[in-house]
This record gives structure tokens, C-alpha cells and sequence, in this order.
């Protein structure tokens, strides 16, 4: 992603904010939308396009959880493990998942297809206990059926050509 | 049953999805009964209405709004908290996802009354498939000539923008909101001054709830006294639960504040629990609040009554668990989600939501020492209450209850050397 990309994106939006700094969380997910994670180079193009510092980027960048600084798998699963969905067997899911990726719980799989980690509740607890593809609508309730099944379309659909996390 | 889907039209009402659609069940009508009212009267309306947020805090939505100064020369913005996070709570997903035009129409009546040209709608980062719902009806809201040059008459513009987060619980904090919208590490600022006074920019901010804003457009189209006669005097209007957990029918219920009981939400509306299964515990509006028990099944659902019984409606995510559940092994998962959702700003928190999350791991992986107990008891006091904003507080408020309720089943986890309810095999921690 160059500084000239992420100006052109930016362009249209910037009456809408009273101070430039507020471009820096649009900036940030667009950025994102290359590689699915902020490499050094993004976070740079993420400065000079906002007129920030870079470390001033890369402290805002890590404070939040979907602005991911290490590479991640084509595909973020997040499993959400907060009480609801505890209660209605997420655990078990995350543990089925972690199985059946061989990453055991959560990590990234060998060939980089599938990054799984914990949420923290996702707005679905009517679809507890349920899971999240990327930043894609909350899927649930799952069994590990269909959990299997999820998995089995995602690698079908291959590797995205943008990234919305 | 006492349900009425004033937020939750589109329960009523199909297609209120589209805009047609929408204009055609009578969209629109609060905003062109308030565009016939002076702003200062809107303000009254809302005031009359007793309509109090939806988002936790219960504060009136009226007096709030009248907080803010008026010819100040700046800017005034209204900010709408989309950053809905809490354990258990999941109603403005829906308000989004099926009737997002009234949410849009109320940010407008809002901005209207208090004289803003330009509102935002901070929507978290993990509500992806809903910001694009929610950024088409803007679009189309845009087209219509509804938002734009033109919104609130000729010459007279507003228009909303749509910013989303990327992913922080804290960011559903007011102060913390606005730091993040500006382009910052969403950690809460020292108060006073309120957003009111100094917001966003520093200028004078009304920040409200997606619910509380998208119930004022049948405030202004039936009236702030129709709304006012709803339920209890101080404690009016409908509010929705979310009712998750160990019930058959997780969903979202739109009462009639004071109509129902806890008992009824959870028997009647959502489907009770499983066959041969008691309620072990319910925290009543998200998990910030503290527990109820059996004993407290006939607490009817407004915000007095909530207190009335130590505890609060907050949220309205109403979590459920029966006796399968391990009262500790819940606390432990809570005290997880605050340790991980701390800003880390203030000492008390940062450190002491790490403690308690220690402290019932240890427990629950057969580690814990009666002395134990009285740690925890201790940290309580040490952590609440001594932090810039309440997320402290809603990570003490359940655990402090549980104990105070459920002190033997501590006790017989530390005994016993572990949680009853067994761990999964194979996961990894993280």
C-alpha cells in the first residue's frame, strides 16, 4: 500500500472530520485491507499520508485488536469465548477448531490459510455459540458439523483479494 | 405478554429495511413533527418523555442533552455509541442489521434539537457485515435527500458519518469513544469537563446509545406523553433484553419498562431453561452488574427495581446460567474479559483486573488457597472506585456478588481442587 493510495482513499472523507488525526483509524483498516495485517511499510505509508509519526501510528495501531502488527492467516477465525457463548459450548468449538486446523487451540496453521483466536463477545450470543469469519457476520449457533463445514467453504474460496477485519 | 416493538418496528412491520419501505410505515414522522418544533422545544420533548439511556448508565436523555451550551461559537456534534461490546448484550445489532433507518432518523431528531450539522455513529470494528448495512442506508438516506445540503429544510444541511472502531470493549466508554474518533488509543479522559461541555474537538458532544436514539422517533411522532405513560413514572417507555445463556430461546424481548418480571423474561419470552434445570444465576443487564440469584425471580424489569435488589439494568444483557454451570468458572471467564479489556491507564485496574483473573484461574485449575477468598475480598475495594471510568467497577461488581452469594461454592472449588464443570481438552491458552 503506497502513500498515494491511501491519500486517494482518504481524499473524499477529510471535510468530513474537524482534525486530520481522525483519518488515522480509516487509514489504518485500509491499509489493512492489502495484506490483512500492518507491515512496517503500511504503517509508514499510514504516517505520510496522515502527516503523523510513525511511532504515533504504530502506538495507535497497537492498542487495537483488529489492527493485527504479525501476519496472520488468509482466513482470522475468531471464536467467541465470553460467558454466553461459554455456556452454550464454545470451548469445546474452539477446541474442535484448534483440532481440526492442527494448530490446537488458537494460532496460525502451518500454510498460513487459518489464523483461529478468542474473542471477546461479539454481539451473537442468540447465535451462541458462534464464530466470526475476518470481520463477516456472526455465524451460529454451531455445532462442530457445521463448524467443519464453514472451514471446507473457506478453503474452497481460497486466499481473499481484500481483507475487512 | 407486555412486548411493544416501538424501537423494533420492523418486527411489526416489513421491508423496513429499505427506505421505501420504511416511508411507507410512517418513517420519517418524528422528524417532521420535530422539524415543525423549535429545537429548544424538541429538547423539552425529550426531557417530558423520561426516556433515560439505554446503553448502561440510565442517565436521563433529556437533561444530558440540556447539558450542553448553546452559542459557544464551536461546532456541536452528536455521537451515537454503535460500539455495543458488552458480554451479553446484542440489541443494537438487530436495531441495525432490520430497522436502521429510525436509528438514522433518530441521530437526525437528535441533531436537530441540539443544533448539530454533523453527526457520527461509532460502530465497532467487529460489526463488519452491519457497517455495511448501516453505511448503505446512510447512502440511500443520502439520495433520498434525507441526509445532506438540504436535510433539515433549505440551506439547512446535516449529514452523518460512519467511523468504525477496530476493536476495543473500552471504546464503548464515552470519553474513550471520543479519544478513538479523534484518532487516538481509546483510554477515558478525567471528567469534568463532561462531553457535554468539551467533547469531541473540545466542543460541546451529546453521545447516546444506538436504542436510546432510535427510540425518539416514536417519541416525536406519538408524543413524549404517550411515551412517559409507559411504565413506571421514573422508569418509562420499553426497553429491550437481550436474553442469552441457558435458555431455549436466546433473542432479543422489547417490553414495556416495569410490566415484567426477571421471571417471565427468562420463563415465558425466552423459553425457560432445559428440562430438569434450576437457575443457578442471572446477571441482569450485561455482565458489569452484579448477580442475582433464584431468590430474586420476581424483580420486575425496570431501573428501580433492578436496584432495588443490589444490582443494575445496565445493558439490558440478560445472562442466564442453571445449575449445570460452575458459578466460579463464569468468574473466571468474566474477570478474563476485563483483564484483556483494561486500557492499562490506571493502576487499580490494570493490575488488579489482573489479579482477579490470577486469583480464579488458580481456582478453577484446583490451585486456589482458602486465603484466596479474603484476596479477592481485599482487591475489591482496591480496585473500584479509584479509576477514571467503570469498566473497573463492572469487572468487580460480578465477582464481588458471586461471592457474596455463592461464598460455598467457592469454597468447595478450593476444596474439591477444581471446577466441577471440566475443561475441553486440547486448548491452548491465549
Amino acid at each position: 500500500m503506497t502513500t498515494h493510495e491511501i491519500q486517494e482513499f482518504l481524499a473524499p472523507i477529510r471535510h468530513e472530520f474537524a482534525e486530520e488525526r481522525s483519518l488515522v483509524l480509516p487509514a489504518l483498516r485500509f491499509a489493512q485491507e492489502e495484506q490483512g495485517w500492518l507491515p512496517t511499510d503500511a504503517m509508514r505509508a499510514v504516517a505520510e499520508a496522515t502527516g503523523l509519526s510513525q511511532a504515533y501510528v504504530e502506538s495507535v495501531a497497537s492498542f487495537y485488536d483488529r489492527l493485527y502488527t504479525e501476519p496472520q492467516g488468509s482466513r482470522v477465525i475468531s471464536v467467541c469465548t465470553t460467558l454466553s457463548c461459554m455456556l452454550r459450548g464454545s470451548d469445546e468449538l474452539l477446541a474442535h477448531i484448534g483440532n481440526r486446523l492442527g494448530t490446537g487451540g488458537v494460532g496460525t496453521t502451518d500454510d498460513g490459510q487459518f489464523t483461529v483466536q478468542r474473542a471477546e463477545c461479539l454481539g451473537a450470543c442468540d447465535r451462541a455459540p458462534c464464530l466470526q469469519v475476518d470481520s463477516g457476520d456472526q455465524l451460529g449457533p454451531l455445532t462442530h458439523e457445521a463448524a467443519d463445514e464453514i472451514i471446507a467453504q473457506l478453503r474452497a474460496d481460497g486466499v481473499p483479494t481484500r481483507y475487512d477485519r | 405478554m407486555p412486548i411493544l416493538n416501538s424501537v423494533y418496528r420492523h418486527r411489526e412491520f416489513q421491508h423496513l429495511g429499505t427506505l421505501t419501505g420504511y416511508e411507507r410505515a410512517g418513517g420519517w414522522n418524528g422528524m417532521k413533527a420535530a422539524l415543525g418544533m423549535a429545537p429548544d422545544d424538541v429538547l423539552y420533548a425529550f426531557h417530558r418523555s423520561g426516556l433515560r439511556g439505554r446503553g448502561g448508565a440510565g442517565f436521563p436523555m433529556g437533561r444530558k442533552a440540556s447539558f450542553l451550551p448553546k452559542d459557544t461559537g464551536m461546532a456541536t456534534y452528536v455521537v451515537c455509541n454503535a460500539d455495543e461490546s458488552e458480554p451479553g448484550t446484542f440489541k443494537d445489532r438487530e436495531i441495525i442489521e432490520k430497522n436502521p433507518f429510525q436509528l438514522i432518523e433518530g441521530v437526525a431528531i437528535a441533531s436537530y434539537a441540539v443544533g448539530c450539522k454533523r453527526a457520527y455513529i461509532y460502530i465497532r470494528g467487529e460489526y463488519g457485515h452491519q457497517a455495511v448495512i448501516l453505511a448503505q442506508a446512510i447512502a440511500d438516506c443520502r439520495a433520498a435527500g434525507r441526509l445532506g445540503p438540504n436535510a433539515f429544510g433549505q440551506g439547512k444541511p446535516f449529514d452523518i458519518t460512519l467511523y468504525r472502531g477496530a476493536g476495543a470493549y473500552i471504546c464503548g466508554e464515552e470519553t474513550a469513544m471520543l479519544e478513538s474518533l479523534e484518532g487516538k488509543r481509546g483510554q477515558p479522559r478525567l471528567k469534568p469537563p463532561f462531553p457535554a461541555v468539551a467533547g469531541l474537538y473540545g466542543s460541546p458532544t451529546l453521545i447516546n446509545n444506538v436504542e436510546t436514539l432510535a427510540a425518539l422517533p416514536p417519541i416525536m411522532h406519538r408524543g413524549a406523553d404517550w411515551y412517559a405513560a409507559l411504565g413506571p413514572e421514573k422508569s418509562p417507555g420499553t426497553k429491550i433484553f437481550s436474553v442469552s445463556g441457558h435458555v431455549l430461546n436466546p433473542g432479543n424481548y422489547e417490553i414495556i419498562m416495569g410490566d415484567t418480571t426477571l421471571r417471565e423474561l427468562i420463563f415465558d419470552m425466552a423459553g425457560g431453561l432445559r428440562e430438569g434445570r434450576e437457575l443457578k444465576a442471572c446477571w441482569p443487564g450485561g455482565s458489569s452488574v452484579p448477580v442475582l440469584t433464584k431468590d430474586h425471580l420476581d424483580v420486575p424489569l425496570d431501573y428501580e427495581s433492578l436496584a432495588g435488589v443490589g444490582t443494575f439494568l445496565g445493558s439490558g444483557g440478560c445472562i442466564v446460567m442453571d445449575d449445570s454451570g460452575c458459578i466460579v468458572r463464569a468468574s473466571w471467564r468474566l474477570a478474563h474479559f476485563y483483564r484483556h479489556e483494561s486500557c492499562g491507564k490506571c493502576t487499580p485496574c490494570r493490575e488488579g483486573t489482573g489479579w482477579l483473573e490470577k486469583i480464579l484461574e488458580r481456582m478453577v485449575h484446583g490451585e486456589g488457597r482458602m486465603d484466596d477468598l479474603d484476596m479477592l475480598e481485599s482487591l475489591f475495594g482496591r480496585i473500584a472506585d479509584r479509576v477514571l471510568c467503570a469498566l473497573a467497577d463492572g469487572a468487580v461488581a460480578p465477582i464481588k456478588s458471586a461471592l457474596e452469594y455463592f461464598r460455598d461454592d467457592f469454597v468447595k472449588v478450593i476444596e474439591d481442587r477444581g471446577s466441577p464443570v471440566p475443561e475441553p481438552m486440547g486448548v491452548t491458552n491465549g
